[in-house]
């Protein structure tokens, strides 16, 4: 479709572009005075009227702007996560006693910033689009993890993310560099198509750009072995930039990376294709597998080991990427929806157990374990969430996490591939469950119930008990979240 | 389609092999004769006095990252202006956008008086020269202002 007629459906992220502007504006004539308040407000203001775009939007029936994003029900999926997870953290932002002494205004407006690049992660069709998008999640995200400028472990954190990035940002660009030196083209249907016909020495560079490709991805959703910078990241960052950082580029990264890879190396010009595409004597799902069972086996192997709750939580986030990476192993539409589904449950309990981390710190000031001791008796309506949201991110019914671990396992289990992975994911939850359990030993079976409760913020428990409400409602009665997932799977051929 | 490379392949072997070429050639042909003086590092230029890894005032980067901005900027006008005929009324419209965005960065940098090598008058500028009379943070959330100061 051509650029003009694009616009009409590209709304969303054109206001977003256009409040950003409008705010930075706002934000730099104003006096020093409120201007947090006033920018919060302006930039929920933004939230709303986006959300409120993409719940109109129309679907336009083929890929915009010539071909490079596609306007999908898959995409809208998406950014409907990162609407969620980006409010969330908006909320809770000035009740964080770890960002009180900072001016917050500007960082309302890099969390915009950031959450217009997971749209365009989101919808990205064409190479260029790709790799921008993933730079402008980045470079919003670096600056947010340094945010807290006194503290040196936000510093480190910061400078460790902007090395990484720029580095698995570097290798993946090259890779889609080789992968359009082959196809002569930056959509990925055209890739697609000449992937197809290609035979002889192409395979050898089509199998480096793929692993290339990979690292960028794997980068972004903490893949091991590239996951060595999200412990330091999401320990030094502010806790609510480590909440976000876990779940909505996580996400994002899955979306483009199921994307890519469905599109570019599928068996056919659809998204999703029925098969992957042998990519010389590579099979890409074997490829998948390994990393996933690395990924899960080394996230939950370190987790144990932290003392830290940030950083346990960091490597758990590891461990999730693993599981997610099993069903991915897989192209079909099965999977890409076991793996949606997984991650809006992922969504709500992660960011949830990161709120309690935030709260808990805002009271104790605590982040070791052992600190957490007795929390049961001294915050019980904080308590219980936490235990649920862990329950659910170990996959214990009758929580969300479990149907959703249910739904990745049975990808495997009727492709009738990869068993071996099946056990080791089994194998893992196992892991899992000590480093889940320790935490709920500390808060509940530890310390003296001594009868003095502590109060907490009403808002901030208001919304760990909104998060709940999620995990516990579609563990039990989850087909209308299933429901959505399956409707925004409605495969997409690229029409010319 | 590999073959189209095969000129840049012949091209990068050539300049390497030029290189070493005058290297071998100049360490057969030219006399040696060390001397202290002439292994000192700016033969020709001022003694070294410090180590070069020292620190930078941090105004230093802004203005770099301030002048990558615009430097970027032009390179995207230029190859814009040589087709612009052809392109017409909405690649202008496109390219006025793109400046105007880059315009209120432009604007940002300047109001936060980060242009200002001294800051003398900044309202919210820190460090030596800042003249602080409003707080640079506002009041926190009523239910957590209590809390901070207990």
């Amino acid at each position: 479709m051509p650029n003009i007629e694009s616009l009409s459906f590209f709304l969303p992220e054109l206001f977003l572009t256009a409040s950003m502007v409008v705010i930075i504006l706002v934000d730099v004539f104003m006096g020093p005075a409120n201007r947090n308040r006033v920018v919060r407000q302006l930039s929920l203001a933004a939230l709303a009227v986006t959300a409120y775009l993409l719940w109109v939007q129309t679907d336009p029936g083929e890929a915009i702007f010539f071909g490079a994003l596609a306007v999908d029900p898959y995409s809208r999926f998406f950014k409907w996560l990162f609407l969620i997870a980006t409010a969330v953290i908006f909320f809770v932002t000035p009740y964080t006693s770890q960002l009180l002494k900072t001016a917050r205004h500007e960082y309302y407006l890099f969390l915009l910033a950031v959450m217009f690049g997971l749209f365009l992660m989101a919808s990205a069709q064409d190479l260029i689009i790709i790799y921008l998008s993933i730079e402008i999640v980045s470079i919003g995200s670096f600056v947010l993890a340094g945010f807290l400028k006194g503290d040196r472990h936000s510093n480190e954190s910061s400078l460790k993310y902007v090395i990484y990035g720029a580095f698995s940002s570097g290798v993946m660009l090259y890779g889609l560099s080789l992968l359009f030196g082959l196809a002569g083209s930056t959509n990925l249907f055209d890739v697609q198509r000449a992937l197809a016909s290609i035979t002889g020495p192409g395979d050898l560079i089509l199998v480096a750009a793929l692993l290339m490709i990979l690292v960028g991805f794997g980068y972004k959703i903490s893949m091991a072995p590239f996951h060595f910078w999200t412990p330091d990241v999401y320990q030094g960052a502010p806790t609510t930039i480590t909440a976000y950082l876990s779940v909505a580029p996580k996400a994002a990264g899955f979306a483009l990376a199921l994307r890519v890879l469905g599109i570019a190396f599928g068996d056919n010009l659809q998204f999703p294709a029925d098969q992957w595409f042998p990519v010389g004597n590579l099979a890409i799902g074997t490829v998948i597998a390994l990393f996933s069972g690395l990924t899960m086996t080394v996230g939950n192997i370190l987790a144990i080991q932290q003392n830290s709750v940030k950083r346990m939580l960091a490597y758990s986030s590891v461990a999730h990427a693993g599981y997610m990476l099993m069903a991915a192993t897989i192209l079909n539409t099965q999977a890409l929806g076991a793996v949606m589904f997984y991650l809006a449950v992922y969504l709500c309990m992660n960011l949830g157990a990161f709120l309690v981390v935030i709260l808990v710190h805002n009271k104790f000031g605590y982040d070791d374990i052992d600190d957490w001791r007795g929390l049961g008796f001294k915050l019980p309506l904080v308590a219980v969430p936490m235990g649920v949201f862990l329950f659910s991110l170990t996959g214990l019914p009758p929580t969300a996490g479990f149907v959703g671990k249910v739904y990745l396992f049975s990808v495997l289990i009727s492709s009738q591939q990869f068993w071996w992975l099946a056990v080791l994911g089994v194998l893992n939850s196992v892991v899992s469950l000590y480093y889940y359990l320790r935490i709920m030993k500390v808060m509940f079976l530890e310390g003296e119930p001594t009868g003095e409760t502590v109060s907490d913020h009403p808002a901030m428990t208001g919304m760990i008990l909104a998060l709940m409400v999620p995990v516990l409602l579609f563990g039990v009665y989850w087909s209308p979240l299933m429901g959505w997932v399956r409707a925004s799977l409605k495969i997409f051929t690229p029409g010319g | 389609m590999y073959t189209d490379f095969a000129p840049i392949l012949i091209f990068s072997v050539l300049s390497v092999a030029l290189i070493l070429f005058a290297l071998f050639l100049q360490r057969i042909l030219a006399p040696t004769n060390k001397s202290a003086l002439k292994s000192s590092t700016y033969e020709c230029g001022e003694e070294a006095i410090d180590n070069a890894r020292m620190q930078f005032n941090i105004r230093f980067y802004v203005v770099a990252l301030v002048f990558l901005i615009f430097d970027v900027e032009l390179v995207l006008l230029f190859p814009w202006a040589v087709v612009f005929k052809e392109l017409g009324l909405v690649a202008f419209v496109e390219m006025l956008i793109f400046l105007l965005i880059l315009t209120v960065g432009l604007i940002a940098v300047w109001r936060r008086g980060d242009l200002d090598w001294v800051k003398m008058e900044v309202p919210y500028a820190r460090g030596r020269y800042a003249q602080l009379e409003q707080p640079l943070v506002d009041e926190p959330a009523p239910e957590m202002a209590a809390e901070l100061e207990a």
